[in-house]
């Protein structure tokens, strides 16, 4: 077995931004093969497990909190645990770690307790960081959203998605970016698919390379900060219904979901057992004004049937989401199929 | 018929509460809803069955059909939230269910 210390690369980007989608992508690829994946995921339910393939023995989720604050003394146990896994072949023999982090996620935290923890020191190594900027939304959100300003200037490597929708990046972008973090390579990725050779190629994360800001986030203290590294308005939670959902309530209920919330919904995903293709389950993604067609899975991911739509929202009360589903389901009860 | 159920005066609560207007909703006599603010007021009901729509929605005395409740939704916040401007989006761009 090797004592070569085991790269931990790190996947960050705001709300939305496309990690999971590039993930997805990239551990289709062989020279991922032997990765094993953490993701975190800043919800009661989460879904992303349930959307990437991998190999359920290296894939470890941690739910209900964000890496950087409440669970954040989680992910060196987490780590740790790993670790004994692969000592004890109980699990794939990776020899590469990632870290998919929540979109709300400060990482300044989270890289450093990679550089500094002292129960995986010498066993993991601090790799590459990238982050995902969407294309279209990724000038307010950089405006609007201090998390998504560190998350761009902690990267080695910037990846622009979303450029099928947004055209071209603005110059616009460009300058934010460049303003955050003018050392890193901006890269592109189409539909998640991108060179994998060329994102997690940078090596190991030298703190030295980057920003003054950058150096000072790192080198802060490791209290705990609770939950006030978050906006308060910001609530995530979920809708579950075991009932299937027609398709055309599922429309005007995203309908309304833009219409009146628009910018609010920093993030919505979800799964859905649409009651006229009960077998093939739909999977719907929103992030702010953008919402995408829905995509088809081929079958769906696990025994639960249930559809999980997952919000992470500000000011948007689940009541009155859950009431709107409620009523439009009531609405087009009599609408023939 | 008027009545309009109970899960659609929870949602015109509700809605008041998300849009962070003030009002309040009320069941007239006939089943038909209202909604009481300072400055207006609304009624919803459901439409005759010979009309082309679901509901109708009168505001201050001027009535106007609504097709399904995101019509209704968007009248009634015009009326109430000055600061809503109305944006008309549609979602359904590809078929509802999977092409086989």
């Amino acid at each position: 077995m090797s004592m070569e210390a085991i790269p931990v690369s790190v996947l960050t980007g705001f709300l939305g931004s496309g990690k999971t989608t590039m993930l997805r992508h990239l551990l289709r690829q062989p020279e991922f093969s032997r990765t094993a994946v953490i993701i975190n995921e800043f919800g009661e339910v989460g879904l992303d497990h349930e959307l990437i393939e991998a190999s359920e023995d290296s894939f470890i989720e941690l739910q209900t909190g964000c890496l950087c604050c409440k669970i954040r003394s989680d992910l060196s146990q987490t780590l740790a645990d790993l670790l004994r896994r692969r000592d004890e072949g109980r699990c794939t023999l990776f020899d590469r770690i990632v870290i998919e982090t929540s979109g709300l996620a400060d990482p300044a935290p989270i890289l450093q307790t990679l550089m500094t923890d002292s129960t995986i020191a010498g066993r993991l190594v601090l790799g590459s960081v990238v982050t995902t900027v969407d294309a279209v939304n990724g000038v307010a959100t950089l405006v609007r959203e201090e998390i998504s300003q560190k998350q761009v200037a902690v990267a080695d490597r910037i990846v622009l998605t979303k450029l099928d929708l947004a055209g071209p990046a603005k110059p616009a972008l460009h300058a934010h970016l460049n303003a955050l973090n003018a050392g890193a390579p901006v890269l592109v990725a189409d539909h998640g698919r991108i060179d994998s050779g060329a994102v997690f190629d940078a090596g190991f994360y030298d703190p030295r390379t980057k920003s003054t800001n950058v150096r000072a986030w790192l080198s802060e203290g490791s209290h705990d900060h609770g939950n006030a590294r978050h906006d308060g308005d910001i609530k995530t939670y979920a809708i579950v219904r075991e009932e299937p959902i027609r398709a055309v309530a599922l429309t005007l209920f995203l309908e309304v979901l833009a219409e009146h919330c628009g910018g609010d919904i920093l993030r919505l995903k979800g799964i859905v057992n649409i009651a006229e293709s009960t077998d093939r389950p739909a999977v719907i993604h929103g992030v702010q004004h953008v919402f995408h067609p829905p995509a088809w899975l081929d079958r769906w991911p696990s025994d639960d049937r249930s559809s999980r739509i997952v919000f992470i929202a500000r000011r948007v009360p689940q009541r009155w989401v859950e009431a709107l589903l409620e009523a439009i389901g009531e609405e087009v009860a009599d609408v023939p199929t | 018929m008027t009545e309009a159920g109970e899960h659609v005066r929870e949602l015109l609560v509700e809605s008041l509460v998300a849009w962070r207007v003030a009002g309040s909703v009320a069941r007239a006599a006939d089943g038909a809803l209202g909604i009481a603010d300072a400055r207006k007021v609304i009624r919803i009901e459901r439409a005759p069955p010979h009309l082309p729509f679901r509901w109708t929605v009168t505001v201050d005395g001027r009535k106007r059909g609504a097709i399904s409740l995101v019509a209704v939704l968007r009248q009634v916040r015009e009326a109430l939230d000055p600061r809503y401007a109305a944006k008309r989006v549609r979602i359904a761009v590809t078929p509802l269910v999977p092409s086989q």
